[in-house]
């Protein structure tokens, strides 16, 4: 399918995404702290732990993590119950859980605006937020929404109204690549690199499979321009 | 690089043919073959020989539980004092702030303190009286420790005496005759977490011209 030009309310184009700003150690009294922000959604993710002790049905074997989603208004719904358990597992699946068993760690995300994108703009805020507090990671995690138009088209970060007219789109979350330095008598990776796979996938709206695929590729080209800033982000703010 | 054991510290692990990086931080190297990943936090990760601050939470028969900012409580046991025996259990209140070493520490188990050194003698190891803790990151206490003296407490010694106790898990312990002068010199202190050497200095000489 040829890249059509789709009309965006704001005049991006369809691979375009909003401005990124991330800034981490924002609270005072939280072990870790990141705000990201995509455009007008603003999360605000802290990090506690790890402290000791699990919760009665988790693994003592492993470290556990805990989210809790606070909207910016209302009550807590299912809705929010969805996203704790997304980003539960999605940090489970990033952090080394073996390095320090029966321990908790609680993330507390923290929603300071919504315009769309807002799953993907918490689980960028969580990883960061991991990072400052210092818990064992295997690798960063970048998240981006895709959003299918009816033309078939695919666009990137839509804004809330973008959403609600559209007739469907997914988040994913991508593992970011490594930055590697090989030995030179090292042979060709077997394996498929690390960058290939998916963390996450969460779709909404009934959307045909090739689209499906289409949108994993658009937005793990994508991701990696949100890798190359997350990286930039931390280099800046390590001493 | 092949052929050559390394030791790998902190934030480093191996993967296994790779070694891959747990942490965000700066890659140090130590000559000739440990490298580790430096980083500063506000939790600290137990380490063999460091000297920290530990605040005690309860006692059992055994063990005193001390919170040392780590994952899990760390354990003092009851006799690891110089002279220590059944019969002379030092009694620490909840509460009592002691200057430990760590004498056992990997992931799986609490960490094992201890008031004594190699030798079994005291060496300064023990409650701390009066005076003020505060909190800061481990970063700043490895500033604090370095070698040569770190600027601002050079500066901050030039006119004022005091007393400090630093603890790399993040815990400064600072005691002086006046209150005023311990509230100088933890703010000093705090606020010298991000300033080079010189602007350390002219910080200190900033608030001393205050107190005059």
């Amino acid at each position: 399918m040829g890249e059509m030009e789709v009309d965006r309310a704001d005049g991006r184009t369809a691979s375009q995404l909003r401005p990124l700003a991330c800034s981490r150690n924002t609270l005072h009294r939280a072990h870790g702290s990141a705000r990201w922000s995509q455009g007008d959604t603003i999360v605000l993710a802290a990090v506690y732990g790890p402290k000791a002790g699990t919760k009665k049905g988790e693994n003592p074997e492993k470290a556990s993590i805990e989210v809790i989603w606070k909207p910016k208004t209302g009550h807590i719904g299912k809705l929010e119950k969805e996203y704790e358990m997304v980003l539960k597992r999605t940090l489970q699946s990033i952090c080394l859980l073996t390095i320090h068993p029966n321990t908790t760690t609680s993330i507390i995300v923290q929603v300071l605006g919504d315009d769309g994108a807002l799953l993907p703009c918490a689980i960028n805020a969580s990883c960061a937020a991991l990072v400052d507090a210092g818990i064992p990671l295997k690798h960063l995690a970048v998240s981006i929404c895709c959003g299918l138009t009816e033309s078939g088209s695919v666009i990137l970060d839509p804004t809330k109204a973008e959403e609600q007219k559209i007739q469907a789109f997914a988040y994913l979350v991508f593992p970011n690549s490594p930055l590697s330095v090989l030995s030179k008598g090292s042979s060709a990776e077997d394996d498929e690199p690390i960058e290939h796979g998916t963390i996450t996938s969460v779709t909404h709206g009934v959307m045909p499979v090739l689209d499906y695929f289409n949108c994993l590729e658009r937005g793990r080209a994508a991701s990696a321009k949100i890798s190359e800033f997350l990286r930039r982000s931390l280099e800046s703010q390590t001493k | 690089m092949s052929n050559q054991t390394i030791k790998l510290g902190a934030g480093l692990r191996q993967d296994c043919d790779t070694i891959s990086v747990m942490k965000a931080g700066t890659l140090r190297l130590s000559k000739p073959n440990k490298y580790w990943v430096e980083s500063s936090h506000k939790r600290y990760v137990p380490c063999v020989e460091d000297t920290v601050l530990g605040i005690v939470v309860d006692s059992k028969p055994d063990n005193f539980l001390v919170d040392i900012k780590a994952p899990t409580l760390a354990f003092l046991p009851v006799l690891a004092f110089e002279g220590g025996t059944r019969r002379n259990i030092p009694k620490f209140e909840v509460g009592t702030l002691l200057y430990v070493r760590v004498v056992k520490a990997n992931n799986s188990m609490n960490p094992e303190l201890s008031c004594m050194d190699d030798t079994g003698k005291a060496a300064e190891f023990g409650p701390l009286k009066d005076g003020y803790v505060f909190e800061t990151s481990t970063g700043l206490s490895r500033m604090l420790l370095s070698s040569p003296t770190c600027p601002v407490l050079e500066a901050l010694g030039k006119s004022l005496s005091y007393e400090l106790a630093v603890g790399l898990n993040g815990r400064v312990w600072v005691n002086a005759a006046s209150p005023s002068t311990v509230i100088l010199v933890s703010n000093a202190i705090i606020n010298s977490e991000f300033l080079s050497g010189v602007q350390q200095k002219i910080m200190v000489e900033k608030l001393m011209k205050r107190l005059q």
